[in-house]
This record gives C-alpha cells, sequence and structure tokens, in this order.
C-alpha cells in the first residue's frame, strides 16, 4: 500500500475558537506546513457529528482530524467533553469493521499553539501516509 | 409451549395482576385460534390460557407504542430480562417512566439464553421461572476478535454486501424511537442505493447503538441477509463498559455517558483524554 509519491487528502476539523486561531497564528507566523489538508470550521468541535467524519473517509478523505479547545477552555464550556468521548469510541468502531482508527484523530490546540498546530498536522499527515489511500466502496478500509 | 410451567405461572401472575386492578392492561403475546402469535392487550376477564411466550418479540416497543397514546392507562408488560432492560433505556430518554411498570417478569430458561448469548437473562423481578447463568461465551465473536484488521475488514465487507436495506435491523429495535432517522437522510445514505454504501449505513447505525443497546438481539432476528449485527454492537457495547464502567439497561439510575459531560462520566480507561 505504501506508494512513496502518495500524498494524503487530509480534512480538518477546527472550533472556531481555539484551534482554528491556532491555525490562523501557524499561517501568520509563517510556519512551513505541508498543504495537503483542507480545514472546515465549526463553532465547537461538539458539532462534528461522527457521522460527518465517516462522510469525509467515504468521499475519499485518507485522514480526517478533530482539533478542540483544551478540556475546560471550551467556549461553550463542555462541548468539547462530548468530543472527547465520541471520537475515541468512533475511533474503536472503525478499527472493530477493519478500517485504520489511526485515519481519525483527536488533538486539543488553543490558539495560541501555532506550533503545536503544525506538529499535530504534520505528524498526522505522516502517520496517514504510511497507511497508505484509503478504499472506498464496499472493499472499504485498511 | 403447553409443557413450559412458566407459561401458566405467567397466565396467574397476567390475571392477578388485572383482577386486583394493579393494571388496566398487560402487554403479552397472544395466541390465535389458527396458531399465530401477536402482541396482545390483556384485559381484565380475558381467558389467559392464550397467553403464551414465544416467539420472542420485542414488547417493550409495545409498550411504549400503548404509553404514547395513553398516558395514563395503567400498564403492565410481561417482560424478559432484556425486555426489562429496553425499558430502562426508555425510561432515561423520557419514552416512559420506570415507576410507572406494573412488570410481570420472566426468566428465561438456558436454551433461549443460549440461544441469545445473553449475560442475564432474567429480569429483576421475576414472576415465572427461574433464574439460570449467563452466558459469556461467543464463537463468533470470539474469532472476529481474533482477526487482523485486514480479515475484519473483509468480514464486514462480506456481511455489509449483503443488505438489501430493509431497515428491519432499525424498526425491530427497541431503542431506535427516533422520529427522524438519519439513515434516511439523503446527506448519509444515498436513497435507492443497494447494496447501502458502505460504510455509511452499518456504521451509522452501529454507532447509534452506542450506550443505549440492549443486546436483545431482536435486529439480527429481523435481518433477512443474516448479518450478525450483534456481533458489532457487542464490541461496540464493551467498549462503552471499558470507557465509562457503564452497561445500558442495567442500573436505571447511571446517566448515559455520552450525553453528559467529563465531570458526570469520566474516561475510566483507554485514550482519549486532554
Ligand atoms: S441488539 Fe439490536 S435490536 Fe437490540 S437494542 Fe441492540 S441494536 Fe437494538
Ligand atoms: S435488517 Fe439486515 S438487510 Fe435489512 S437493513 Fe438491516 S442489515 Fe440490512
Amino acid at each position: 500500500m505504501n506508494d512513496e509519491n502518495f500524498e494524503p487528502r487530509i480534512l480538518v476539523f477546527c472550533c472556531n475558537w481555539c484551534s482554528y486561531a491556532g491555525a490562523d497564528l501557524a499561517g501568520v507566523s509563517r510556519l512551513q506546513m505541508p498543504s495537503n489538508f483542507r480545514i472546515v470550521r465549526v463553532m465547537c468541535s461538539g458539532r462534528v457529528e461522527p457521522e460527518f467524519v465517516m462522510r469525509a473517509l467515504r468521499n475519499g478523505f485518507d485522514g480526517v482530524l478533530i482539533l478542540a479547545c483544551h478540556i475546560g477552555d471550551c467556549h461553550y464550556i463542555a462541548g468539547n467533553h462530548r468530543t472527547a468521548k465520541r471520537i475515541p469510541l468512533l475511533r474503536k468502531l472503525l478499527d472493530h469493521v477493519g478500517i485504520d482508527s489511526k485515519r481519525v484523530m483527536l488533538d486539543y490546540v488553543s490558539a495560541a499553539e501555532g506550533e503545536k498546530f503544525k506538529t499535530v498536522i504534520s505528524g498526522f499527515i505522516d502517520d496517514v501516509r504510511q497507511i497508505g489511500p484509503i478504499r472506498t466502496g464496499l472493499k472499504w478500509g485498511a | 409451549m403447553a409443557d413450559d410451567k412458566r407459561v401458566d405461572e405467567l397466565g396467574k401472575a397476567v390475571k392477578e395482576a388485572l383482577d386486583k386492578g394493579e393494571a388496566d392492561r398487560v402487554v403479552g403475546l397472544k395466541v390465535d385460534s389458527d396458531g399465530s402469535v401477536r402482541p396482545y392487550l390483556w384485559v381484565k376477564g380475558d381467558d389467559v390460557s392464550a397467553l403464551v411466550i414465544s416467539p420472542k418479540y420485542p414488547l417493550s416497543t409495545v409498550y411504549r407504542l400503548v404509553h404514547e397514546k395513553h398516558p395514563d392507562m395503567k400498564l403492565g408488560i410481561v417482560a424478559r430480562g432484556c425486555d426489562e432492560r429496553a425499558l430502562v433505556e426508555l425510561s432515561k430518554r423520557g419514552n416512559i417512566k420506570l415507576d410507572e411498570i406494573v412488570l410481570i417478569g420472566i426468566a428465561c430458561n438456558s436454551d433461549e439464553a443460549q440461544e441469545c448469548v445473553c449475560h442475564v437473562p432474567y429480569p429483576t423481578k421475576i414472576s415465572a421461572g427461574d433464574k439460570v447463568e449467563g452466558v459469556d461465551t461467543d464463537e463468533l465473536l470470539e474469532k472476529i476478535k481474533g482477526m487482523s484488521l485486514e480479515e475484519r475488514g473483509e468480514f464486514w465487507s462480506y456481511y455489509f454486501g449483503k443488505c438489501m436495506k430493509c431497515y428491519g435491523c432499525r424498526n425491530s429495535c427497541p431503542l431506535c424511537t427516533c422520529k427522524d432517522c438519519k439513515l434516511e437522510q439523503e446527506l448519509f445514505v444515498t436513497p435507492g442505493e443497494l447494496p447501502p454504501e458502505y460504510p455509511m449505513f452499518h456504521l451509522l447505525r452501529a454507532f447509534h447503538t452506542v450506550g443505549r443497546c440492549i443486546g436483545c438481539g431482536e435486529c439480527e432476528a429481523a435481518c433477512p441477509m443474516g448479518i450478525p449485527l450483534t456481533k458489532l454492537y457487542k464490541l461496540l457495547r464493551d467498549d462503552v463498559k471499558e470507557m465509562f464502567g457503564y452497561e445500558a439497561g442495567m442500573d436505571p439510575e447511571a446517566e448515559i455517558p455520552l450525553l453528559t459531560d467529563l465531570t458526570v462520566n469520566p474516561i475510566e480507561s483507554g485514550e482519549g483524554g486532554a
């Protein structure tokens, strides 16, 4: 599966208050980053339904990253608590049906953590590159 | 079934609840003169000799629907262990009220427990039958657990590829009560596509059983394609138990972990910390 030239397509969900600001900071700080990811800004990471992640994978994204505020810093107090519970369970489900759960990750990035945003993104893209392209259709997974 | 003494015991208990006025109606099964069995609302004066206990039927759904129409009716139900656990989860979601139920419990026998791979084959109150041990060994489940990621992918692709999207799994599930079902939303499940795009349909449904599936097996029994749905849901039940110590249907006081914040239901083990 490991094609040398394979560049994964990555979808990143960022919450409006922390991680999107973190991404912005990484941008204005001109940090060097891979460019093969797309950001969807949501008001809260708690808005990211597992269905969204499934749909992204189905539509051919090789990996989906969900970035939330740190626990305790959620603009809506506990929106990210839901995320913290759901995403690990979704990852278990993927694993049960034979889809590498490393394709979906949850991490926490604050508005001040431009550097962390870069590290997390780069690390995630490297991981997904290792796993290889996603297969869609009935022979899904791996 | 006539030689099953549980049926007589149950008939007596139902009759007593109706005669004493503890219940206005009791949800149960009835056999007609042509031998067909259907859910039935038993009422005072009925001949309870037509009461039967099989085939297994999701009576908690009947209870919920009757209660919805007649919220003031004192309603009883003939309940197995799984029926009671379904009622517990329904009550947590505001569909019914647990303390209003006149529960006439029946313990499953060991054959039934075996067939359902049921871990608790009895309700908390028993009017008929005797408790038997729960079943913990599940060959197919163990086999799935022993598979590699690749093999698991093959396994579920094979089975989900058979799905004819009849919605029987959802329709028979006592805990599938949403008026608007995501499985019918075009955004997630493309209409008219067979088999339904893997994995959307099945992963979506599987995720929605989290924290509510009580393992009654109705979905799998309803599936005309023999898809071993309960195995996948059982794996998730084990995850929920491991992460939050939560077992659906068991403790009426326990809060649904996915609906609370981390201070109420912290993640007890595994990943997910900040
Ligand atoms: S076993 Fe199937 S029908 Fe029963 S509660 Fe779980 S998902 Fe619903
Ligand atoms: S009952 Fe079986 S065939 Fe019908 S929709 Fe569910 S999984 Fe598919």
